[in-house]
């Protein structure tokens, strides 16, 4: 499987957007917690606290369940390389800019 | 009273600003079907007279509040001649004033009303939110009144030029260029009166928060949205129930201070940025024009308002609305006919009669 870029963690609001496309990785459950946002195995996500909803790619999928089962970063690493045909330089580089993401949209801490 | 007690509503005009009444009388109708309910418009033109399913049972025209007060108690006396309506929710802001301002004048005339007291009024006064605010410890942006033109272009430079120009009771235009300032300046003015409101550009998500409070400072109910659609007047056309303990708290200590009694609809701007705070904008002291969404959630504001008007006790506990329902707002077209609107222009009331049904021409060809 090839490695879906992370980028397309989309946040939907009132404005027209395109929606990006969400497959469900094979190994997703059918819904897990991630900060307060509840994501679904097909990349919808929706936070009950501030009404915004989200679509997020298979690989960013399966970083954000590492993440809420408080997987540590270089074994999140690990899972991503194990799913996905990619070299681990571009994988790891791939995921510190996705991390960055997730601070900016404050899915995450800047520490994590 | 009435052995079953009529209901007066008002604000029935569900257009580009649409009003709260139409939603109010949907509401009551889940609950009581059977209610008796009468509309008091200012304008025969007003949507919700014709319509098919929150329309009230007979209307009667008002004088509008720029007739004084003593115009106002004399016509609502003599609609009151013809049906005694039992219980008033008003739903217009401009009509408030007078009603929160005369109780005695609804008590001796043995109208029930939901209002708050005159104190709790004031406080949420536009021009005295801040105050409010840092009482209660919520941010609000930063709002100066004005009576004039240079005053106008003073503060809006107090508050760094990209503003928020505000009407007394309702509308917001967003000004940046002066020219742009002193337009919306003269339209509030001319609509709303003196003074006019500038207030602070605090930008982000907008949330609101409809609610029921009992007047000792408890929520009987609220339910929390974010708009997901806006008009170009920032209206709200869509709105996604949400579920956030801090904007809950918020709410909460608000209406505590205040004790208010009767229906609010609190108004907030979520700053952008990951730590984003709630930022108060304003009270409104009625129910807002989306409130019959949340009562198809059981969580029927409008039907508890009437209950505690009455002083009866309320049915079953009003629950939150979960969150990740929506609305949106879907304008139709409603049909009239000129036999209503001449009885309501030159006597002032209608009654409402069945419909005329207009068979479909296919509908006969046995298809």
């Amino acid at each position: 499987m090839k490695l879906a870029p992370f980028s397309t963690l989309m946040r939907h609001n009132s404005q027209p957007h395109d929606l990006a496309p969400a497959v469900a990785p094979s190994t997703a459950t059918a819904t897990f917690d991630f900060h307060t946002v509840t994501w679904q195995a097909d990349g919808f996500g929706f936070d009950a606290t501030s009404g915004e909803f989200f679509t997020a790619s298979p690989t960013a999928l399966i970083v954000m369940q590492a993440l809420s089962e408080g997987v540590a970063r270089p074994q999140i690493l690990d899972r991503v390389t194990a799913h996905f045909e990619v070299a681990r330089s571009t994988a790891e580089r791939d995921l510190e800019s996705f991390f960055a993401e997730l601070v900016h949209i404050g899915l995450i801490e800047e520490s994590n | 009273m009435n052995a079953s007690p009529v209901i007066a509503v008002t604000g029935l005009h569900r257009g580009e600003n649409p009003q709260p009444g139409s939603a109010v009388i949907r509401s009551l109708r889940r609950v009581y079907p059977e209610l008796r309910i009468i509309g008091l418009v200012y304008d025969s033109l007003e949507s919700g007279l014709f319509s098919e399913e929150d329309a009230p049972d007979a209307a009667f025209t008002m004088s509008y509040p720029g007739a004084g007060e003593e115009a106002f108690w004399q016509r609502l006396d003599a609609i009151r001649e013809i049906e005694r309506f039992d219980v008033l929710i008003p739903c217009l802001d401009a009509e408030m004033g007078p009603l929160v301002d005369a109780p005695e004048k609804l008590r001796e005339r043995g109208i029930h009303t939901c209002l708050p007291t005159v104190e709790s009024f004031k406080c949420r006064d536009k021009s005295r939110l801040a105050e409010l605010c840092e009482r209660t410890h919520c941010r609000t942006p930063q709002t100066l009144a004005v009576s004039d033109v240079n005053s106008l272009h003073q503060a809006a430079m107090t508050l760094g030029g990209n503003v928020f120009v505000k009407g007394r009771f309702y509308e917001a235009r967003h000004a940046i260029t002066p020219a742009a300032r002193e337009a919306a300046y003269w339209h509030m003015l001319e609509q709303w009166g003196a003074p006019v409101l500038v207030q602070e550009n605090v930008q982000g998500e907008e949330y609101n928060v409809v609610g029921l409070g009992d007047g000792c400072g408890h929520m009987l109910g609220c339910c929390s949205i974010r708009k997901m659609l806006r008009t170009a007047s920032g209206k709200g056309f869509g709105g996604m129930i949400v579920r956030d303990p801090q904007l809950d708290a918020i709410a909460q200590s608000l209406i505590a201070e205040l004790r208010w009694n009767g229906p609010f609809e609190l108004e907030f701007v979520k700053s952008e940025g990951a730590k984003g705070e709630y930022c108060l904008i304003e009270i409104n002291p009625r129910f807002p024009a989306w409130c019959d969404f949340p009562s198809a959630l059981n969580c029927n504001l409008p039907a508890a308002a009437m209950e505690l008007a009455l002083g009866w006790q309320p049915r079953e506990p009003l629950r939150h609305a979960t969150p990740g329902k929506f609305f949106i707002r879907h304008a139709i077209d409603m049909t009239g006919d000129i036999r209503d609107l001449a009885a309501l222009t030159t006597t002032g009331q209608f009654f409402r009669q069945p419909r005329e049904i207009i068979p479909h021409p296919a509908a006969s060809r046995g298809l």
